[in-house]
């Protein structure tokens, strides 16, 4: 077969529709990658509008250009949008873009995941911008501040939008986490071990697990505040045994790692673009991702510092004070390495170059001033004030969006082929630049002469005008700038003339594909031996294209690839994805109607979303899998490799372990806020105690000791090529048992209305009942998949998946009924 | 998936151990105790102990990774692995450090 025929093979089976309803059907990551791109920047020009219109509003003393409520949403918009709509679809969009290509495999780990996430994040988004046009948009501050945001002080449906439409576009976000940190452990070519990964992947890999880790606590103090509001539970009321501080900690358990979680993929944007600009390779791999990892551990350990003002004692503040210097050093460790490198490089200041330069400038200033706000003194004095807006701004516009814009300019060759034909990009940088500083400067100083943060007007006699009217100058300046480069990109995309592949000269294996990328990536998959493989085989485009890789003979209809051992980059087993379907589209819809019906109060159509997601997960799942076994395939070079479906340790598997520990951060920041509400939370102990039942107990810790049980005597017995249905449904039984003992303690809990203790104990039972269900029905799955003859003891994948979760309702139902009954019994 | 482990392990104790002295010094601050252990008050001879603890099982974590039994036998993993346990070392010191100087419940 030559190129030219393994091209159009490959192109039959990998292509999406084409034309307008490709969009809906795809699962194609450099499709969704764009799409997310395309979507998140739409965002980031409403929240760039809106931002304006703060600045209007701030120019002049007393302004008449919009009331305080109008105001409010404004602000509350514009933060929102600029951390959840663009910041972190950005990464997202960037990362599923690209992670195949820098990995050298055909696409990410779940392809149908991906589309699926995009969808939830576009009708989410979507929710808040219809949200907007009717003026009915969230309008508490982008941190949602209980009692603020209380159904008490914020009656209306704004602050249900922002709860309701920030967790539906979470979906995307852990889904896209699962998705990226399986691909970048899992999904890489041939050789390519741990210390050979594109300094990309580590910094993409850092920030997934950051978002599984770092997402569940918000999903969580959104779930309990909605529910508060919605019926009464008194989670955050202090009256009642609440605590409106544990939306705090709640919160910022999330706001404090989402900064690194927007800087790190920048971070990683500037690691591989900046060795390039200086025609060297990165110094200090190792220190770097050391450093990366440091940082996203130690950016767990500072979320209180955004609490200083709300009465901590001194040991407390000055446990979060410490660590908040801490981070300074790793981040210091990457900074240097980066100096380091530009050192012993020759850079040349092309248009990335400068918007690096210009994130060095920016970034440090705003890391000094976050040293500044890490002491606590200071802080109380700085709280609330323009300077943190200031001292925000400078992290996330210097440490997030210049590092993108390099990355848009550096990577636009790649995207669309072609090579940049007008030079508006330099001009629009210098707009930039200045027009930022201008802004930001000003409202440093602004804030340190007392201007509070979020205050819709302020008097002459402050003596602020001259100062905000510099800022809105400023800021106008920057709006041309970004306006320019917005000109710059779609002329670029429209006119500009067919450019060379690599224009750039780098080492990384994206730049190994015809540009634009054709939808399979590679026509075969390369062998890696060093990190810069194309500098070490400068002709590795060609072999590829010749097929002289792996994987470089088209099989059936297959979209085939390879996953690999995590720390050596051996091949381990050979993947068949799904092709192109609705499903992910319908499911997001489906999804949508659940959220929309929480949110409206149609409490009768959500039970059937609920039912409708079922099926359609399902039906999701059920085409996996094979009706029969498949014998190992040969992948090229000699080497065979069994398919993903006859192993234990599948990509469901690994994306499972995932999923599941996104879901136990979810589960320990719900035990962290009963153990809060009762140790610290006025109002305790409650006047009524949960009465404590042994049959419940004993039926409920049988089902979770039968549970796991069972399901490993099925999988055993699979394995030795037996019928596994009895093990199956001894463990569907035991998740039964688990799911009445749970829903007794629903039914039997004080009552939530009442008092924060019977609220805690509803939601635990309810998180039980859920995963209790949930494992009810994967046994059921598992045993229709059994009669079905899609198990053997070759086809083992699923018993492994459907057994970690058997495992985790298991553990989580002990806990949650141990901390329902024990109390009672102890009184 | 070992490997990925050596290197998450001692910043992740350090987390957890950050938590649970913090989630202490939380509990002692909401229920008053009284006592004097080796002149010490009570509270403060529990925070200490638990900041002794944590650096201890640090100290063992980074014994641990520099050992070739445990260590990795990839040289990149066993740089980074170390490179985290003395950043989990580190960090435990100078975070926690406040246990033995500053007011506790104040």
């Amino acid at each position: 077969m030559n190129a030219l025929e393994r091209h159009r093979k490959l192109t039959t089976i990998w292509a999406s529709e084409k034309g307008f309803k490709g969009w809906f059907s795809t699962v194609n990551h450099t499709d969704l990658g764009r799409m997310f791109l395309v979507t998140a920047f739409f965002f980031f020009i409403i929240g760039g509008l809106l931002a304006m219109l703060i600045r209007v509003q701030l120019a002049t003393p007393h302004s008449a250009f919009a009331g305080p409520e109008i105001y409010n949403q404004i602000f509350t918009m514009h933060g929102t949008i600029m951390m959840f709509l663009f910041a972190i679809p950005t990464f997202e969009g960037l990362a599923i873009y690209l992670l195949p290509k820098i990995l050298g495999t055909r696409d990410l780990a779940f392809p149908r995941l991906t589309a699926y996430g995009y969808w939830c994040y576009a009708f989410g988004g979507s929710m808040m911008l219809i949200a907007m046009v009717f003026g009915i948009a969230p309008n508490g501050g982008w941190f949602m501040y209980p009692p603020l945001s209380s159904a008490i002080y914020s009656p209306g449906i704004n602050t249900d939008f922002w709860l309701i439409g920030i967790t539906f576009v979470e979906i995307s976000a852990v889904a896209a986490a699962v998705e990226i940190t399986v691909s970048i452990l899992k999904y890489r070519a041939p050789g390519m071990s741990l210390d050979k990964m594109p300094i990309f992947a580590w910094y993409a890999l850092i920030t997934a697990l950051m978002i599984l880790t770092g997402f569940p606590p918000l999903i969580l103090g959104s779930v309990l505040l909605e529910v508060e509001r919605a019926f009464g539970f008194p989670f955050f009321q202090a009256d009642l045994g609440g605590d409106s501080l544990l939306w705090q900690h709640l919160f910022w358990l999330f706001g404090h790692p989402e900064v690194y979680i927007i800087f790190l993929p920048a971070a990683g944007v500037i690691s591989t673009i900046l060795p390039v600009m200086c025609r060297t390779t990165l110094l200090g791999y190792g220190w770097i991702v050391a450093a990366a990892l440091a940082l996203a551990f130690l950016s767990f350990g500072l979320w209180v510092h955004h609490m200083f003002t709300t009465g901590i004692p001194h040991m407390g503040l000055a446990f979060f004070s410490a660590a908040s210097t801490l981070v300074a050093v790793p981040t210091g460790v990457q900074i240097f390495a980066w100096i380091g490198t530009m050192w012993k490089g020759r850079p040349e200041l092309r248009l990335p170059m400068l918007h690096l330069l210009g994130f060095f400038f920016t970034f440090v200033i705003g890391g000094l001033t976050g040293v500044m706000v890490a002491v606590v003194p200071f802080d109380w004095q700085a709280h609330d004030t323009a300077f943190i807006t200031a001292h925000l701004h400078y992290v996330l516009f210097g440490g997030f969006v210049f590092p993108i814009f390099a990355g848009i300019y550096y990577w636009l060759p790649h995207v669309t082929g072609r090579r940049r034909f007008f030079r508006l990009g330099e001009l629009a940088f210098a707009l930039v630049f200045i027009g930022f500083h201008v802004t930001f400067l000003a409202m440093h100083w602004v804030g340190l002469l007392g201007q509070r943060r979020r205050i819709p007007t302020y008097a002459p006699e402050d003596g602020w005008t001259a100062i905000n009217l510099i800022s809105s100058v400023g800021s106008f300046v920057l709006a041309i700038g970004i306006g320019m480069i917005l000109i710059d990109v779609i002329l670029h995309v429209l006119t500009a003339s067919r450019g060379r592949r690599n224009p750039w000269g780098a080492g990384t294996l994206e730049w190994a594909m015809p540009t634009p990328p054709l939808a399979y990536n590679f026509a075969s998959l390369p062998h890696i031996t060093s990190r810069d493989p194309l500098v070490d085989q400068p002709d590795l485009a060609v072999q590829l294209a010749r097929g002289e890789g792996y994987l470089g003979t088209p099989r059936n209809t297959w979209r085939e690839t390879l996953t690999v051992d995590i720390a050596s980059g051996k091949p381990d087993m050979h993947v068949i994805y799904p092709s192109n379907t609705r499903l992910p589209i319908l499911m997001s819809a489906v999804t949508g109607v659940f959220f929309v019906s929480l949110l409206l109060k149609f409490y009768w159509t959500v039970p059937v979303a609920v039912i409708g997601v079922t099926i359609l997960v399902w039906r999701w799942v059920w085409g996996l899998g094979r009706g029969a076994d498949l014998a190992p395939l040969p992948i090229g070079h000699g080497i065979t490799l069994p398919n993903a479906g006859m192993t234990a340790r599948s990509p469901g598997w690994w994306g499972s372990i995932f999923l599941l520990t996104a879901n136990a951060t979810f589960f320990g920041s719900l035990l962290f806020g009963f153990a809060f509400l009762w140790t610290v939370a006025p109002g305790w102990p409650p006047p009524v105690w949960f009465d404590p039942s042994m049959t419940e107990l004993g039926a409920g810790l049988s089902g979770a000791i039968i549970g796991p049980i069972a399901m490993r005597l099925a999988k055993s017995v699979n394995s030795k090529g037996r019928s596994s249905i009895t093990g199956a449904t001894m463990s569907l039984f035991g998740a039964i048992l688990v799911a009445v003992a749970s829903a007794a303690m629903m039914w039997r809990t004080p009552s939530p209305v009442d008092h924060a203790y019977g609220a805690t104990l509803f939601v635990l039972g309810g998180y039980g009942l859920f995963h209790a269900v949930l494992a009810m029905l994967m046994t059921s799955f598992l045993i229709a998949r059994i009669v079905r003859g899609f198990t053997s003891a070759v086809r083992r994948a699923e018993f492994s998946i459907i057994g970690l979760w058997v495992d985790y309702t298991s553990v989580i139902g002990v806990l949650i009924l141990l901390a329902a009954h024990l109390p009672g019994v102890l009184q | 998936m070992k490997d990925v482990f050596r290197i998450l392990i001692a910043p992740l104790v350090w987390f957890a151990s950050f938590s649970a002295v913090y989630g202490l010094h939380g509990l002692m601050c909401g229920h008053e105790m009284s006592g004097v252990v080796f002149g010490l008050p009570l509270e403060r001879a529990y925070l200490v102990a638990a900041y002794v603890c944590a650096i201890a099982v640090q100290m063992v974590l980074l014994v641990a990774l520099y050992s070739s039994r445990i260590a990795s036998p990839s040289p990149f993993v066993r740089f980074v692995s170390h490179a985290t346990g003395w950043v989990g070392l580190i960090a435990t010191i100078w975070s926690l450090v406040p246990v033995v100087f500053t007011t506790y419940c104040g």
